[in-house]
């Protein structure tokens, strides 16, 4: 153990002495703090104010006067899902799918403005967030200081020298680890720093723990791949070309053969196409405004028989609401079924993509980190499906009122004038239907579940680059 | 020269480097045709969706207020020629809509996604090999280029038979750089030859590919001496290109959008439902005064014919909201016009926003064109309400026979 200790303290004091190393290291150093600190205070803010819309959004609903309660189902209503706590680390696909949607009757509609959509468009990788930093550039790091640990000896004609001293490969091997190790430990403390300050918003540390941790290991899988490199190769020129390349293909490109393949293999059809598509379905179901639709026909025989009358203008409910309430039934039945059709196809295009993850570590840590933070597409459906559910509930409490307190000859006689109007209006009381809406995501024992695939594939490359890398070193000739 | 183009042969990681150069434009140049292919095929299949759906609908309606509540209209962007070559803003930004006759704040923020773990991966397009791969791919070729020779001790030798040395050294790297760019720019002419794009365009394109990796081979001539390792030159290089493709468009991201902030998306289309809603229980002179400010032409036809419900009031203070929330939405939309100029401006500084921002602005894939479409669906949004109004307001008898042909239609020119 001791010379291992020995051999990465050396290894250090090169790198100390290396102006080239010791700017690298501040560099990447700068920037990871730069992105952390940005971050946490664009993820802070956003989460205050989407916190303070949605209150708004409720208040002001809640506030409005008495009046027809279909009035209301068109009035709507707005969610907005403020970014989870680990959002400070990894924002994930909230930037492109847009955090607000407008509930209303009879329509799902999409999440809006998405930051991506205004953004200043330069080029380049898009908005740093530490997530990015980690995935795509502290490789580069590691690989610039890593690639040359033993190449260095060999180059130096001490490798000799060494081995003939009794230093064994794999001792020497794992001297550079060390060293390499002490340099990944440090460079992983924004992402534990990160972790703490989401725990300190309610961020459950099993999360966080296992975010530092699989970060961790996906640096570690560099350093393995530096280091089996470096023990490989004959030449330091060779050996950095290699490590590129894995890096060029491993983070570049495979990732984005993955989109393409998974949209190839599993096309989706965009919304528009769907809503026409359902358009046929829907006009099956007849139109919830129109109480005399023939669609209905069949309700209103069956309701008239309920309650033993022979016209609707007898019933002691509202006839216009039973119809409105069993329209808006029947084609959130019918939405739902289209839009899970959808997310599913959604969730599978994803889990497609994810199988490339035993091809590209990357990707597998870029899924574990938005699975674990709570920014993935899995938590973006939850957020739209309870949202739709809150939709469906404040409608089908607004048509319950409609059903209930609102006569039908009032209702009739609605376009009556000034007084029409009047009469044909409920409590505002009424508008109490709304429930909150606070968007959280899954338990993190759930959404850690959901990155096990990918964790685990990142715990077998690690292994697999680790043994090479020892089996390499046992072989170690000057 | 043939010695030299022999030189370069001989050397295996050229060839490495080229045929991956080859390769990824091949890849870049065909997932982008297909990805093109398939925008389009939905593009028509939703026009063809689009006809029996109006047709259908209009055949059931009895008034032109109904008409006009339940007929959608498709809007489209349709991808430009070149638009294989940089799929850009059309991963993230709307190119099509159902637009009807209600508020268009209410419509034109709606957006039809596409899976947003991929918008989020990014694409394989051209734009991003030549962008961003392509400076690696200088690099690699020319990092080791002195450093190597000295390594091996030939350095002076060479030098010493050579008239001038910077020439010697520049021919070597613009041989190497000048296969590089036909690797990357044949797959590309080949695609826009298949895909009818202007050849002045293709030409545009790989004259500011040229221009791009040029710069790349100073950029690394300069800073690869040949006193230092092949590996330190490679690290430093390393670094660079992280600085110039990654650190330096990112921070200009986010300075932009800190500098020019934009009004809360979600206030507009707040503002735009509070108007809509607040009609029903105000006065309705208070809406058509508001109306005639700019439709004085219909402020004879605002009576009441009865007390029963009218369209042209509902659609009325329709307009009237999307009024009301104007002075945002522009806001809003000079807001990200004024980002996108500031990053035209930025990317003078940052070549490699510059090269991605030429080659989206060659394919029409860029802010400006999503711009231009939501511009074109306002125009269009008003044409429909230019036509429906002389019908509704002097409550005109509804003829299902017109409006299947007369009704406007949105093509790419606008209307």
């Amino acid at each position: 153990m001791t010379t291992s200790l020995t051999i990465a303290r050396e290894e250090w004091r090169q790198w100390r002495r290396s102006r080239l190393a010791m700017v690298s290291m501040i560099v990447f150093s700068i920037l990871l703090v730069f992105t952390t600190v940005l971050t946490l205070i664009d993820a802070q803010e956003a989460r205050h104010e989407r916190l303070h819309q949605q209150e708004q959004a409720e208040q002001t609903f809640l506030d409005q006067p008495d009046r027809h309660p279909h009035r209301m189902v068109h009035y709507g209503h707005y969610v907005f899902r403020a970014p989870p706590a680990l959002a400070i680390f990894d924002p994930g696909v909230d930037a492109v799918t847009g955090q607000s949607i407008f509930l209303e009757g009879h329509k799902q509609n999409s999440a809006m403005f998405a930051d991506a959509r205004a953004e200043a468009r330069t080029g380049g990788f898009g908005a740093l967030s530490p997530a990015k930093v980690y995935h795509f550039f502290l490789p580069l790091l590691i690989i610039a200081l890593g690639h040359g640990v033993i190449l260095r000896e060999r180059e130096a004609r001490t490798l000799g020298p060494l081995l003939s001293q009794g230093v064994s490969g794999v001792r020497l091997y794992r001297g550079k680890l060390l060293a390499l190790s002490v340099l990944i430990m440090i460079l992983s403390l924004p992402a534990l720093f990160s972790a703490f300050v989401a725990s300190l918003s309610g961020e459950s540390l099993l999360a966080g723990l296992v975010l530092y941790l699989g970060h961790l290991i996906y640096l570690f899988i560099w350093a393995g791949l530096a280091l089996l490199v470096s023990v490989a190769t004959r030449s330091r020129g060779v050996a950095l070309g290699v490590l590129l390349a894995v890096w060029v293909l491993t983070v570049l490109v495979i990732p984005r053969i993955g989109v393409t393949s998974a949209s190839a293999a599993l096309p989706t059809e965009g919304k528009i196409l769907t809503d026409m598509r359902m358009n046929d379905d829907l006009r099956k179901l007849g139109d919830g405004h129109n109480a005399s639709d023939p669609a209905f026909a069949k309700l209103r025989a069956d309701t008239l028989k309920k309650y033993g009358v022979e016209r609707i203008e007898d019933l002691p409910v509202n006839y216009r609401g039973i119809v409105a309430s069993a329209g808006e039934e029947k084609l959130t039945q019918t939405l739902n079924q289209y839009a899970e059709k959808r997310l599913t196809r959604e969730a599978e295009q994803a889990s497609h993509l994810s199988g490339y993850s035993w091809v590209s570590p990357y990707l597998a840590i870029s899924g574990v980190s938005r699975n674990v933070a709570g920014t993935d597409l899995a938590t973006h459906h939850r957020f739209l499906r309870e949202a739709e559910a809150l939709r469906y509930d404040f409608v089908q409490g607004l048509n319950k009122a409609h059903v209930e307190q609102l006569s039908y000859e009032a209702d009739m006689n609605r376009n009556k004038g000034e007084e029409g109007w009047r009469r044909a209006r409920v409590d505002a009381g009424n508008w109490q239907v709304l429930k909150d809406f606070r968007f959280t995501p899954d338990k993190a024992a759930i959404r850690v579940e959901r990155a096990l695939p990918k964790i685990l594939a990142l715990l077998l490359w690690f292994v697999a680059l680790l043994g090479a890398g020892v089996y390499s070193a046992r072989r170690l000739t000057p | 020269m043939m010695r030299e183009l022999r030189f370069m042969f001989r050397d295996k990681a050229v060839w490495v480097w080229l045929s991956l150069a080859f390769l990824f434009s091949v890849l870049a140049v065909t997932l982008g045709m297909n990805e093109i292919s398939q925008q389009r095929a939905e593009i028509a299949e939703l026009k063809q969706l689009d006809e029996v759906e109006r047709e259908v609908v209009l055949g059931k309606q009895s008034d032109w207020g109904s008409a006009a509540y339940y007929t959608f209209h498709l809007t489209y962007d349709a991808p430009s020629d070149f638009a294989f070559a940089a799929i850009g803003q059309r991963d993230v930004s709307p190119w099509k809509h159902r637009i009807r006759m209600l508020a268009l704040e209410g419509q034109i923020y709606e957006t039809d996604a596409n899976n947003p773990d991929f918008a989020l991966i990014g694409r394989f397009d051209f734009a991003f090999v030549a962008t961003l791969i392509a400076p690696l791919l200088v690099i690699l070729l020319l990092f080791d280029l002195r450093s190597g020779e000295q390594a091996a001790g030939r350095l002076r030798l060479i030098e010493a038979s050579a008239s001038s040395v910077r020439r010697l050294w520049w021919s070597r790297a613009g041989l190497r750089v000048g296969a590089l760019i036909l690797a990357l720019c044949l797959p590309l002419l080949a695609a826009g030859v298949i895909s009818g794009t202007a050849i002045t365009t293709l030409l545009a394109c790989a004259g500011a590919v040229c221009v791009y990796l040029l710069f790349w081979m100073g950029l690394t001539l300069w800073l690869t001496p040949a006193i230092r390792t092949g590996a330190y030159n490679l690290t430093i290089m390393l670094g660079v290109w992280l600085f110039v493709c990654a650190v330096i468009p990112a921070s200009l991201t986010q300075i932009i959008n800190k500098s020019v902030p934009l009004p809360d998306g979600g206030e507009i289309v707040l503002v735009q439902r509070e108007a809509v809603n607040d009609a029903w229980d105000i006065p309705k002179e208070e809406t058509y005064a508001a109306f005639m400010e700019r439709h004085p032409e219909w402020a004879g036809y605002t009576k009441w014919d009865s007390e029963a419900f009218e369209w042209k009031w509902y659609y009325a203070f329709q307009q009237v909201g999307d009024q009301t929330a104007e002075p945002l939405s522009l806001a809003y939309r000079q807001g990200r016009e004024k980002r996108d100029t500031l990053a035209g401006h930025a990317s003078f500084i940052s070549p490699a926003t510059l090269m991605q921002r030429t080659i989206e602005g060659l394919a029409n894939t860029d802010m400006k064109s999503a711009m231009a479409y939501e511009i074109a669906v306002r125009d269009f949004h008003a044409g429909l309400r230019a036509w429906y109004y002389p019908r509704l307001f002097p409550n005109l008898k509804y003829e299902a026979a017109e409006p299947t042909n007369a009704l406007p239609n949105y093509n790419d020119a606008g209307l």
